[in-house]
């Protein structure tokens, strides 16, 4: 016979099993050691595996993660070993392969089971994303094809512009000629939104093509420079560029180091004040290259420091005072960097300005390259 | 002066390369898909392509890989595209391009510049 007490145990370790098969999502829960203790019907049917099959094996064993390359992710980094060791609840996009050898993204949150401050386990709770990665695909396709739509008529647009202003189609009065400057110059801040567009759907599809070869950084950053001379000059704010007298050479890729000073400069003389400076400098340790780019802006307030390389980012202070942008120059720069092996930070203070720095690999580094023949 | 075959379907800028070319007197002869190219390129053979990438009926990716540059190795590929820092234009690399270059950031002059710089050269940059 069963006491009481007995009886209201067992009820609610009963509710706790249906409580747990009844979560939506894939749940699989492991003892401290890593062994999976319980998996649910639909964690189940994900993977393939029987809870016969899985109850008792060891999670990283049974379930080995991959990262979007495809690339084994280590023990030590696996989010199971993470939230076990920090304490910390971990939400990250892994690789499982499941029981018949298929690759499937998933979306998981894991957490440390505590007792008395102690983790005795853990507990996974995921969901098969394989329909939402076709879609991101599928709108990453529309957003590339749909701008190399736009930039066509846009070429011709452009094309057509200059050779009116170099005097293909006779002489120009002096209005005439300002005016289609204006039309050169909106021309170009569409075509600059449509290659952010362009790069950022690149950069989130994995498709950016990055060639590998000698870049003169000095030399590379003077021609973005010179590229934003007449802004500089529009608002009087000089650009002081300081780097070191020996040229410096890097292996890296031309045009997206191109890109990402170019939106770090344009950021720095968009905030800017009239009348007042940027400075650019370049120093570099025996592994890195340091890149640094200071305005005498506004400074990004406190609360939205974290958000800085996030997408669609603007900071309260700059909505504020209306200067014009998307919000996609950082979240761009921050992808580009990434994908040359370097690193991108900030100091700032409000109504002081802020320094972005750009850290990249001196040596030779290992990075996804385009065949470029010399 | 050099022999320029401009491979461009949308007509506008078709026209427009054909006008800054002549200016700068090469002799252009103009068409609008590979296809045409390919019929064209049986019996002359220009100096120097400036070809676009994505085309209807045939794109120059396809028209490259059937034309064979190395079977013309004196025959210049300036690609003219805007399908920038894409699989395509390295693509268009391997299969010979001597150089590639933005339709939108090109004005008329860099056009002419380009042009003659590529028939001068054989170097291959991503700018």
């Amino acid at each position: 016979m069963t006491t009481g007490s007995q009886h209201i145990i067992e009820g609610q370790k009963a509710l706790a099993e249906v409580l747990f098969n009844s979560i939506g999502d894939g749940a699989i829960t492991t003892d401290e050691y890593g062994r999976i203790t319980r998996i649910n019907p639909i964690a189940q049917n994900i993977l393939g595996y029987s809870e016969k099959e899985a109850l008792g094996m060891w999670f990283p064993k049974l379930l080995a993660a991959y990262d979007d390359d495809g690339l084994a992710v280590p023990l030590i980094e696996r989010p199971v070993t993470r939230a076990f060791v920090t304490g910390k609840i971990i939400s990250e996009r892994v690789h499982y392969k499941n029981k018949d050898g298929k690759l499937l993204p998933i979306s998981m949150t894991i957490s440390p089971i505590m007792v008395k401050n102690q983790p005795v386990g853990c507990i996974e709770i995921f969901r098969d994303i394989t329909n939402e990665v076709e879609i991101d695909k599928m709108k990453s396709d529309f957003i590339s094809l749909a701008s190399h739509q736009l930039r066509t008529p846009l070429s011709a647009i452009k094309t057509y512009t200059h050779m009116l202003l170099d005097g293909f189609m006779g002489p120009l009065t002096k209005p005439q000629i300002k005016s289609l400057k204006t039309i050169v110059s909106a021309s170009n801040r569409m075509n600059e939104t449509i290659s952010t567009l362009l790069n950022i759907t690149r950069i989130e599809s994995g498709s950016i093509v990055v060639a590998k070869k000698p870049v003169l950084i000095d030399q590379l950053l003077d021609e973005v420079i010179n590229e934003h001379h007449l802004a500089a000059i529009d608002k009087d704010i000089k650009i002081n560029f300081s780097h070191p007298s020996t040229k410096i050479r890097l292996i890296s890729d031309g045009v997206v180091l191109k890109e990402i000073f170019a939106n770090l400069l344009s950021n720095a003389l968009k905030y800017t004040p009239n009348g007042g400076q940027v400075k650019i400098s370049i120093k570099s340790t025996q592994a890195k290259l340091i890149i640094s780019v200071q305005d005498s802006g506004m400074g990004i307030p406190l609360e939205s420091q974290p958000n800085v390389f996030t997408k669609f980012f603007r900071a309260d202070n700059v909505v504020k005072k209306e200067t014009s942008g998307t919000g996609l120059g950082l979240y761009l720069v921050n992808g580009l960097v990434k994908e040359l092996g370097g690193e991108v930070w900030f100091e700032t203070k409000e109504n002081k300005g802020s320094i972005f720095f750009v850290s990249l690999p001196l040596l030779p580094h290992i990075i996804k390259t385009g065949t470029v023949k010399k | 002066m050099a022999d320029i075959l401009i491979v461009e379907d949308d007509k506008d800028l078709n026209a427009a390369y054909k006008i800054i070319l002549e200016n700068e007197k090469y002799k252009v002869r103009t068409t609008f898909n590979g296809q045409e190219a390919l019929k064209i390129l049986k019996t002359y053979s220009p100096d120097l392509i400036l070809l676009d990438l994505l085309m209807p009926i045939m794109g120059g990716l396809e028209l490259l890989e059937k034309y064979n540059l190395k079977d013309h190795p004196k025959v210049k590929v300036l690609i003219f595209t805007n399908m920038e820092n894409s699989p395509e234009v390295t693509k268009a690399y391997n299969l010979g391009a001597t150089r590639c270059i933005i339709k939108s950031w090109t004005a008329p002059q860099n056009l002419s510049k380009v042009v003659k710089d590529t028939l001068k050269t054989n170097q291959l940059s991503l700018n």
